[in-house]
């Protein structure tokens, strides 16, 4: 298994892909207390111009939290995660979030990441600062 | 309008603790795994009710940015105190109409007061036209 520490520049961590739902996108609403309308109502975000309704763009975030999550698991901390939201995600959509080493400076790794959909559009792309806990550092 | 006067504003400090609970819907609604762990956004979903006093219900809020900084890990049973400040507002005209690009700045600190992390949201704020209320106006 690779480590963390193994990581080097240009080196890819393991891809997340995620599709939401319209009942993802309700969920997500509840607990993020966010009910702008154009993620909920269909016949809204029609009316708006949308093809239906479009995702939080905290719910994209968090799918690419959730990669890097997964991939640091015990061996590293994040220290500062940034996002843009390059492009609206409508529910149904297949995306994939990706990322890799830009740099690395001792114990510190600064990466790259992407969320993509279907049509290879980035959807949003954003850096992490990441630390390699000191146990995990050979 | 949203005014540079509004710069500056600040909400009152608003105590939270971070729940099992609510992490656990947190990562159910968003399909992530569970593992006794608080996610990197789950603090986002902390922020002021009335930013500044924008009346919500003359634009439509778009999110632009969003760049989290953790000086502390946030663990489940930590007790947070947050406060929102308007750090930057910027006015453009686009082809959705007039915008307004509001930076608001989140702080939570721990019980000795102590920085845990800062969050930059960048909202863009789109003026609804009087003639189409009924319209977003996102298509173009």
């Amino acid at each position: 298994m690779k480590h963390l520490w193994d990581y080097l520049v240009n080196d890819r961590m393991p891809v997340r892909e995620w599709s939401p739902d319209a009942l993802q996108l309700r969920q997500y609403a509840e607990v993020s207390g966010d009910f702008n309308p154009i993620f909920l109502d269909d016949a809204y975000a029609r009316a708006a111009g949308l093809e239906g309704v479009i995702s939080q763009g905290m719910l994209t975030m968090t799918q690419v939290g959730a990669m890097l999550t997964d991939w640091l698991g015990d061996e590293g901390t994040l220290m500062s995660f940034e996002a843009r939201f390059e492009k609206m995600v409508r529910a149904g959509e297949r995306i994939v979030c990706s990322g890799y080493i830009k740099e690395r400076c001792a114990g510190a790794l600064i990466c790259d990441l992407a969320a993509v959909n279907a049509d290879g559009e980035k959807v949003l792309s954003g850096t992490a600062v990441v630390t390699i806990n000191n146990s995990c550092r050979r | 309008m949203i005014g540079k006067d509004v710069i500056g504003w600040e909400s009152k400090p608003v105590l939270i603790r971070i729940e099992s609970g609510a992490v656990r819907r947190f990562t159910e609604a968003a399909g992530i795994s569970f593992n006794n762990r608080v996610p990197p956004t789950f603090v986002g979903a902390f922020m002021a009710d009335n930013i500044g006093g924008i009346d919500l219900m003359r634009y439509e809020a778009l999110h632009g940015e969003q760049k989290f900084t953790y000086y502390q890990p946030v663990k489940i049973g930590d007790c947070i105190t947050y406060t929102c400040r308007i750090k930057d507002v910027s006015e453009g005209l686009g082809k959705l109409g007039r915008m307004f690009r509001v930076v608001i700045e989140t702080t939570g600190c721990n019980p000795m007061r102590e920085d845990v992390y800062k969050i930059n949201s960048t909202i863009i704020f789109i003026e609804r036209r009087p003639e189409d209320e009924t319209s977003l106006g996102l298509s173009g």
